[in-house]
């Protein structure tokens, strides 16, 4: 396990991705962070959402599930269900999750599955080439809002927070050695783990660049914030200007939705028995 | 002595209506007789007027007709809405103070029993509410059957709550049962004769049925919304699933459900999913995920009145064609119409062993009619031995080289390839709904998509090599052969028994495996029949266009009937007129 790296998880295919792209640095993050977890290409699920991200696992050697727009939660759920030891990661888009998905994302926060989402952040739809996303801030120009946006944007840290999310973080896509931590924690955190990650879209997004981003961000631990609070992470979910804040902001140890299953005491649901251990007494309910 | 006796007890929802009737049904499948309860109610939880019919026989039937011997009224409604429906000389127990009926308040003539419900529950000290239990104590004296045989169904129900409670039940329930005997001795023209069964039976509801199905065949994982015909599965597994050790999920939609129960499949657990119409309608995009992956799913598909909301409560076939053409490209699957709880067990058990055997999604398509009529079924069909086919799963470690398990291998002629689970050694690949490679990564290109779907649809071809023909009852030459899906067999059945019993040459084909459809043994079946006649629970004739699309067979003759309410063979047979 420990001749792990992140290069272990290369496929024989490279991305498709534009240059510059912030995916390369989450796809990079979450190799570095399956290595130092010494989580192997056959040890693990990752559930992948559609979009730019979604085209993720062709380059990432990981047991891997690429399934339907707005559905990686629920399939990450049943898999976890399944097999309680196997770790599961979700990679998924701001509109994959919020969008498309935001009823499963608001749900899986909720129930505290241990599985972690790694939250594609960038405002718009990539692969669609350039429509707003949820998380679109007013004013934004993209192919679908001509005139600027005009809803609210969502907020996929407060919405985790008051959903009932146990682990919210949020980490950059061109702070590599920062965002492999992030990760690292949010794997380790026994419950549903939420990593918004801030992104650019170097293609369709003139506005929120690498040097956008670099000019407001700052590390809540540089701070003193202590991520135990659910109002104070709150306030710090809603900050977004002149500054941004980057890491941990809320974390508690919850039991978690395989934990409060009477079956999943023991082995996961796959290594149990078939057969039905009391057959004739179950029938004799019947009587 | 009368060898059936059909009883109905109605009254507002909220007053126990339901379980009277399965404690009756009990009271007389212990005794030895066969019995079929069928429920009528709106789609609310108190008020609006709710029934339940239960029909008794010393022999085996085959589900419920028009007559009503014995009518129990909760409330006066219940006569007002019922009293047509009455056999001559059938019998009706009321509450005087309620309203008091007289003989010429009915059509036919009828015996009338004033029961002081009212006064016997305030005598007792007990609940308004407990007015089901005196009536099913008088209705057991009116059976003409002991007083023991419904107190060992009461005390098994109640035991749990403690000795107290299963006494004032007793004490209740005695009440009736003395007041019959003591004011209407003479009232002994629906004595029921002595039961002849001698096994041990089982009363229970098709979603149970489905549910015994799922867990004897390793069910491992269910992800099921809430959602009228199929509560009553959730019920049987979230109550169960720590002994059995399952795993009963809500989810927050019908599609979460389809997609979690995907997802714990792809993991290696055998996993379902139940809804009606409507909640299928969402799961159609996961459905075509299911084909895509080729991972196993099993669909409970519990068919109500539609279109949209529909009759909620109410039961319809009107989903055969739906569920074969939904989703969206083309993929394999396989129907199974169950027509009564002893097909709805043993067909679930298949479809598992279906849907692991070729990685595909498996329908079980169910009905409200048999979801939630109480049927009985013999212990002994449960207790035999069931055989598990998990098909070409691999776990542990697939033993191949690093890199080279070919999750999508295109080779195998029957379409299917090696399936391993997330954790497999050297098993590593893509459940892709992206068209994909062998190994799942994504491809456009022209040969390999074509490969790929070429080997899917060799599936459809394994399949159809082993349907088995549709199930036939009756006469091999008959003038008239019935055609019909699902649980609209017993009424056709009971009809075909009526006329053979007259002398003329009936037959019936029914079709429990219903899709890939069996076209050759259908030809085979219908060609030698001078008048061939449909009936369906819908209004355009679904199996008529499969049977006209997979045989060219035009079935002129249709009987259709979708107002709601299951056939019967009264029904049947005056349409032949």
């Amino acid at each position: 396990m420990s001749s792990l790296t992140a290069n272990s998880y290369n496929t024989g295919f490279l991305p498709t991705w534009c240059p510059g792209c912030g995916d390369f640095g989450i796809w990079k993050s979450l190799q570095g962070a399956f290595a130092s977890l010494g989580i192997g290409p056959d040890d693990g699920l990752v559930v992948y959402g559609i979009g730019c991200h979604g085209n993720m696992y062709d380059w990432m050697r990981m047991y891997g599930f690429a399934g339907l727009h707005g559905r990686a939660l629920p399939v990450a759920q049943g898999a976890k269900l399944a097999n309680h030891n196997l770790p599961v990661v979700v990679v998924s888009g701001d509109g994959d999750c919020l969008g498309e998905g935001g009823n499963h994302f608001m749900h899986a926060a909720k129930r505290n599955p241990d599985v972690t989402v790694i939250l594609h952040d960038n405002q718009v739809y990539g692969l669609t080439t350039g429509q707003a996303s949820p998380t679109a801030k007013p004013g934004f120009k993209t192919k679908s809002t001509p005139e600027g946006a005009t809803d609210a944007p969502m907020n996929p840290l407060a919405l985790a927070i008051v959903s009932g999310a146990t682990f919210v973080a949020r980490g950059f896509a061109g702070d590599l050695p920062g965002l492999t931590a992030i990760m690292v924690e949010a794997m380790k955190h026994k419950g549903f783990a939420v990593v918004d990650v801030l992104q650019p879209c170097v293609t369709f997004d003139k506005v929120h660049t690498y040097q956008w981003y670099r000019q407001r961000l700052y590390k809540l631990e540089a701070e003193g914030h202590v991520p135990d609070n659910k109002l104070k992470a709150l306030e710090k979910a809603m900050e977004w200007g002149d500054k941004i804040p980057l890491g941990i902001f809320y974390k508690e140890d919850k039991p978690t939705s395989e934990g409060l299953e009477p079956a999943l005491s023991g082995a996961p649901l796959v290594s149990l028995p078939l057969e039905v251990a009391h057959w004739d007494k179950l029938l004799n309910e019947f009587v | 002595m009368r060898d059936n006796v059909t009883w109905k007890i109605g009254g507002e929802a909220g007053f126990g209506i339901m379980s009277a009737g399965n404690v009756l049904a009990k009271t007389f499948t212990r005794a030895g007789y066969h019995i079929f309860a069928v429920n009528d109610y709106p789609s609310l939880i108190r008020g609006g007027h709710n029934v339940v019919s239960v029909r008794i026989g010393s022999t085996e039937f085959s589900g419920i007709n028009r007559d009503l011997h014995i009518l129990v009224a909760l409330n006066s409604e219940t006569v007002t809405i019922h009293k047509d429906e009455l056999n001559e000389n059938a019998l009706v127990l009321f509450d005087p103070a309620e309203k008091e009926w007289t003989a010429a308040d009915f059509p036919k003539s009828v015996r009338l029993l004033p029961v002081p419900l009212r006064d016997i529950i305030n005598n007792l000290h007990a609940d308004m509410v407990m007015r089901n239990t005196v009536v099913l104590g008088a209705s057991v004296a009116l059976l003409g059957a002991p007083f023991e045989a419904l107190f060992s169904v009461i005390h098994d129900q109640f035991i749990h709550k403690g000795a107290e409670v299963v006494d004032q039940n007793e004490k209740i329930a005695r009440a009736g049962f003395d007041y019959i005997k003591e004011h209407f001795a003479d009232a002994t023209d629906m004595h029921l004769s002595p039961g002849t069964i001698t096994e041990k039976q089982l009363v229970i509801n098709g979603s149970e049925a489905v549910g015994l199905g799922a867990v004897r065949a390793g069910l491992k994982f269910a992800a099921i919304y809430p959602m009228t015909p199929i509560n009553a599965i959730i019920t049987f597994l979230a109550d169960h699933a720590k002994e059995l050790g399952i795993v009963y999920k809500q989810p927050e939609d019908e599609i979460a459900g389809i997609t979690m129960a995907i997802g714990a499949s792809v993991a290696g657990a055998r996993s379902m999913v139940a809804t009606s119409g409507g909640g299928f309608a969402l799961q159609v995009e996961g459905l075509s995920l299911a084909g895509m992956i080729e991972v196993p799913i099993v669909i409970d598909l519990g068919m109500r009145v539609g279109p949209a909301t529909g009759m909620p409560t109410y039961t319809e076939q009107g989903e055969l064609l739906f569920a074969i053409h939904a989703g969206h490209g083309e993929f394999a699957r396989i129907i199974l119409a169950p027509g009564d709880v002893e097909e709805a067990y043993h067909l679930t058990i298949d479809a598992f062993n279906l849907a692991d055997k070729f990685q595909i999604p498996v329908f079980v398509l169910t009905d409200k009619y048999l979801n939630e009529s109480q049927w009985c079924m013999k212990l002994s069909h449960f207790q035999k031995t069931v055989a598990i086919d998990r098909g070409k799963l691999i776990m542990g470690d697939t033993g191949k080289p690093e890199g080279e398990f070919q999750r999508y291998d295109l080779t195998p002629a029957d379409g299917v390839s090696p399936r391993s689970v997330p954790g497999t050694k050297n098993g590593q690949y893509y459940a892709n709904s992206y068209e994909h490679d062998g190994l799942g990564h994504v491809t456009d290109q022209a040969k390999m998509r074509s490969d790929m779907v070429e080997k899917r649809l060799r599936k459809v071809t394994s399949i159809e090599a082993m349907v088995p023909p549709p199930k036939t009852y009756g006469d091999e030459k008959a003038e008239i052969t019935f055609v019909t899906w699902g649980t609209t067999k017993g009424a056709v059945v009971s009809a075909m028994e009526q006329m053979r019993h007259e002398g003329k040459k009936v037959s019936v084909v029914t079709y429990p495996w219903i899709y890939p459809f069996p076209a050759e043994a259908t030809k085979a079946l219908l060609a030698g029949s001078a008048r061939v006649i449909a009936v369906e629970q819908n209004a355009t004739g679904q199996l008529c266009k499969l049977i006209r699309a997979e045989t060219g067979i035009d079935i002129t003759e249709k009987f259709l009937k979708y107002d709601g309410r299951p056939w019967l063979p009264e029904e049947i047979l005056s349409r032949l007129q």
